[in-house]
């Protein structure tokens, strides 16, 4: 039987649903690689906790993913669309991202929203994750879920509608160019994080009376360092969901300046590296080096479509030495960051705005009469979106810290939060020995000491 | 009915009570009251775990 020769039109319908359909895979695929990015950081968490605390730790990384989902459905992904302009929502721009409007579900004529929604809310969730490390064996569990949905549903998405959307003010008025979200996600959660960090206080038995710190040491540190690769693989559909998928054109940036997954692909693998070597330079240790790893990427995401690989490797190696630095200068200062989330994120994505202010400056704007990339725009952004997190992360954290809503009470995390909170124990035969129920008081440590676990016999 | 279509036939938005916003409108907010109950809920659990002799010194 002869077949029907196609008409034009029907050949170009059919190219225009193929396009379509292979967005929505290649976006389902990038969702689905960022899922990795939250078993690395429950695995990190789990590894970073002692025995003690090791589900509770768990537990807060998972619920705070299971709060972003519905909060970023009910406002967050307005937020998005509404706030590029600066404090005042644009009601008719986003009025297809309100939580009833016809797109915001099954919808056979919109393949779009609901991807990118949920792209958007493993974005949410990944800031959510960055701050959760910090604040774990003392804070409470449901004042990290409020503050988590602050800073997943409303504050990081506030600054990636203003740094990180092609109509943000940041890039039209300052010419701020972060193609993988280096100040909306990275920056925004370290600041954020520091923020709550200084509030919630120290674990009982970090810092001594006499102003020497002890080491608290997790309990698998193999866990941490295989959640941290873990980490990294759920980064490359992290980076996938920074790069726009046109059907039958070339990829563009999220700003719509032409770019290649080719790009991508050369500067996180050559940052990568220089940030495991930066931190191995710096601490020759395994937790620190995966750490370098992440930090590598985070400081060159920024310029990820256009820098130079080796110069993506200078930069991570030295973004990634520094760091470590970073973190103990804030130890000296008395703040418990528990797995270096500030230095890491916040320093990180901070510094690789900044840098990218003196390498990238010049590439022009494809949106008219909005300026080049420039240092001062560059830097201008990093200290605009700091803010943006650090300023509710602190004063939000104070507010519960003052209401006695922020921290568990000191019984209960001499105790172990897992004995208090979870009616489960991650390793029963271990129970029997008093792992589990381990109680360090402050006045028991020595300066310098090593806080652990008390191995099985 | 929760079909806000009778055909597939020129279909667009086909999620469960599309066309009813009242009852569209009324899921909403008892889902925004769940999630919030989910909160107030691990504040009490956290408030009598505390509060547990098993954990008490």
């Amino acid at each position: 039987m002869e077949q029907a020769t196609p008409t034009l039109e029907e050949l170009q319908q059919l190219i225009q649903m193929s396009n379509t359909i292979n967005m929505e895979i290649f976006y389902w695929w990038c969702i689905a690689l960022m899922m990795v990015i939250h078993a690395g950081f429950l695995s990190y968490e789990i590894g970073a906790s002692r025995l003690k605390n090791a589900l509770t730790a768990g537990v807060k990384n998972i619920l705070a993913f299971a709060f972003i989902v519905p909060t970023f459905f009910f406002f967050g992904w307005w937020i998005y669309n509404g706030f590029s302009g600066g404090l005042i929502p644009d009601l008719d721009g986003a009025a297809a991202s309100l939580p009833w409007a016809s797109s915001m579900g099954p919808n056979i004529t919109d393949n779009a929203t609901g991807i990118f929604w949920a792209a958007f809310v493993l974005f949410a969730a990944t800031t959510a994750s960055i701050m959760s490390g910090a604040l774990i064996e003392r804070t409470r569990m449901s004042a990290f879920i409020v503050l988590a949905i602050i800073l997943g549903s409303g504050v990081w998405i506030l600054g990636a509608a203003w740094s990180w959307h092609p109509a943000g003010w940041l890039t039209t008025e300052w010419g701020f160019h972060d193609v993988g979200a280096a100040g909306c996600v990275h920056t925004i959660a370290g600041f954020f994080t520091l923020g709550v960090v200084m509030n919630v206080g120290a674990r009982i038995g970090r810092f001594n009376a006499d102003g020497s710190s002890n080491n608290i040491v997790g309990h698998s540190m193999p866990m941490s360092v295989i959640g941290l690769m873990l980490v990294i693989v759920g980064f490359f559909g992290f980076l996938g969901g920074c790069i726009i998928y046109n059907g039958g054109g070339q990829w563009t940036n999220i700003y719509g300046q032409p770019a290649t997954l080719s790009a991508f692909a050369f500067n996180t693998l050559m940052g990568f590296s220089g940030g495991l070597i930066g931190a191995y330079l710096t601490t020759r240790e395994p937790f620190w080096m995966m750490s370098g790893g992440l930090i590598g990427i985070v400081s060159v995401a920024p310029g990820l479509d256009v820098y130079y690989p080796p110069l993506a490797f200078v930069i991570g190696m030295g973004v990634a030495a520094a760091a470590p630095l970073v973190h103990k200068f804030l130890g000296k200062r008395g703040i418990d960051d528990a797995v270096g989330a500030f230095a890491v994120h916040g320093f990180g994505g901070f510094a690789g705005l900044v840098l990218s202010g003196i390498f990238i400056a010049g590439y022009p704007n494809v949106i008219e009469g909005s300026p080049a990339v420039n240092f001062l725009g560059q830097t201008g952004g990093a200290i605009v979106l700091a803010a943006l997190g650090f300023i509710p992360g602190y004063f939000i954290s104070l507010l519960m810290k003052k209401m006695g809503v922020l921290r568990v009470p000191a019984h209960a995390e001499e105790r172990g939060l897992d004995l208090v909170e979870v009616p489960a124990q991650a390793y029963p035969e271990w129970a029997i020995t008093g792992a589990s129920i381990t109680t360090v008081s402050e006045s028991e440590v020595r300066p310098n000491t090593i806080i652990g676990e008390t191995k099985p016999a | 009915m929760s079909s806000p279509i009778s055909s597939w036939e020129g279909a667009s938005t086909v999620f469960t009570f599309a066309d009813k916003p009242m009852v569209l409108g009324f899921i909403l907010v008892v889902a925004v009251a769940l999630t919030i109950f989910a909160i107030y809920a691990t504040v009490r659990h956290e408030q009598v775990s505390y509060k547990s002799p098993m954990i008490k010194k």
